[in-house]
């Protein structure tokens, strides 16, 4: 719940092995808009091993994706203040950021650097297969129905887009298909995945 | 706005936001609608919620330790914004131009009227703090008017991005702004690029307009703290200066 109680920081637990049983994000993020340092480092130990995956899957290089959970997380400090439990859920809110950094990386400075473009055929980790992702979701979720109702191409591309950051271009290319024909793809994807999700 | 379900190309411009398939323009639009229709924003918060058991998917990495003593020194000189304003109130923002109706193929049908389009100018930005590693193509040195001494630099990059970075801290009253204004060409006038509260570096956002070209002015103007209410500088001059190639 909202503002219940005080985040606490248990800095002798390893980071990245979140505790278990509840953690209450939204307090523990509006606790880090008071500059609650002990709150943030609860933050960090909850999220950073899932933040760390999710741009791990999107940048595919470790120490990339460590600049980006990096700046993320200095983001989060320094605008926990407008942080507003009642436009969304905290973890939601940081995830928010850490996907628009990482995505800006992808974009702009990473296609920029040779040497990074070459790093990365040495020692990029390979994309997780996209019906792998989708059989990984809750039985359900129902992100996991409506998926599975969409033809496996169509399904392929929503989860190739979000969770690997490939643009259009890029699916159409791997997925052998004309660019037009994948913008259209995509677009009636999605109608149809809201249309079934509601 | 209410978009009603109907809505189609608003849900699929929203939910190819979340997705990360917009271009660069077309991204800039889209948060710029982001910033002003709460039709829009959300649907965005709607298609965040949908796809985030994607994230959840993700599969845990133990963070090394350095990781956090990074995080720690970045934010240990850094204090967190005072919540002195709204949640949603955006800390800069600044205006797309003309392009943004011609941006994105899915909004020329929409039938908005010209008061809403008025606000479809105000723009969310510098809500990420982004690093340039690359070095500008052109540069603008930005003369306090008056005392010639340089005031601001704005530089301009070949991926389209422009940087605003002040040189020196600007006086300005409660109740208004600095705007931020490019002229093109003289026909067309002086385009508003960009809205803040105090100097501060900033991203300024161009939206569908071209990259800047050698000998295009961009100035600053003391405004009302919505931003000039014709669209075009009405307050005085604080700096400007014209852009020129660098090396």
């Amino acid at each position: 719940m909202i503002g219940a109680g005080t985040a606490k920081a248990r800095p002798d637990r390893p980071a990245g092995q979140p505790p278990a049983g509840d953690f209450d994000h939204d307090a523990a993020l509006l606790a880090c808009g008071k500059g609650d340092s002990a709150a943030f480092r609860a933050l960090y130990d909850r999220e950073a091993g899932k933040m760390l995956g999710i741009a791990m899957r999107l940048l595919k290089r470790q120490s990339l994706a460590e600049d980006a959970v990096h700046d993320a997380f200095v983001n989060v400090w320094n605008k926990a203040a407008t942080f507003d439990p009642a436009q969304g859920n905290a973890r939601g809110w940081m995830y928010t950021i850490l996907r628009n950094r990482a995505l800006n990386m992808l974009r702009t400075e990473g296609r920029l650097d040779h040497q990074d473009a070459f790093e990365t055929l040495l020692g990029a980790a390979p994309d997780e297969d996209p019906e792998a992702i989708v059989a990984g979701l809750s039985e359900a979720s129902a992100l996991r129905r409506c998926l599975e109702g969409l033809a496996p191409n169509r399904r392929s591309v929503l989860v190739l887009a979000y969770v690997h950051g490939l643009t259009h271009g890029e699916i159409a290319g791997r997925l052998g298909v004309p660019l037009g024909t994948m913008k259209s793809w995509v677009r009636r994807s999605l109608l149809a995945l809201k249309e079934c999700m509601g | 706005m209410n978009g009603e379900a109907s809505n189609e190309d608003e849900v699929a411009l929203a939910g190819s936001f979340v997705l990360g398939m917009l271009g660069d323009a077309e991204s800039a639009d889209a948060e710029q609608l982001l910033a002003w229709d709460s039709g829009f924003a959300r649907e965005v918060h709607a298609w965040r919620e949908r796809l985030s058991p994607l994230d959840a998917s993700a599969k845990a990495l133990p963070p090394p330790a350095a990781l956090w003593q990074r995080i720690e020194a970045s934010t240990a000189t850094a204090r967190p914004q005072k919540a002195r304003e709204p949640a949603r109130r955006p800390a800069m923002r600044a205006t797309g131009g003309l392009g943004l109706w011609q941006a994105i193929e899915f909004w020329r049908w929409t039938a908005i009227g010209g008061a809403v389009a008025t606000f479809a100018m105000v723009v969310l930005a510098g809500t990420l703090l982004l690093r340039w590693p690359s070095q500008p193509i052109m540069v603008a040195v930005l003369s306090v008017d008056g005392s010639g001494k340089p005031g601001a630099v704005v530089e301009s990059f070949a991926d389209g991005s422009v940087r605003l970075i002040p040189l020196q801290a600007i006086d300005v009253p409660e109740g208004r702004a600095l705007q931020v204004w490019t002229l093109r060409d003289r026909q067309e006038g002086p385009i508003s690029v960009g809205l803040l509260d105090k100097a501060r570096t900033v991203h300024l956002r161009l939206g569908k307009l071209p990259a800047p070209r050698v000998d295009q002015l961009f100035e600053i103007t003391l405004e009302p703290d919505t931003g000039s209410p014709t669209g075009r500088p009405t307050g005085p001059v604080l700096m400007k200066g014209l852009t020129a190639n660098t090396l």
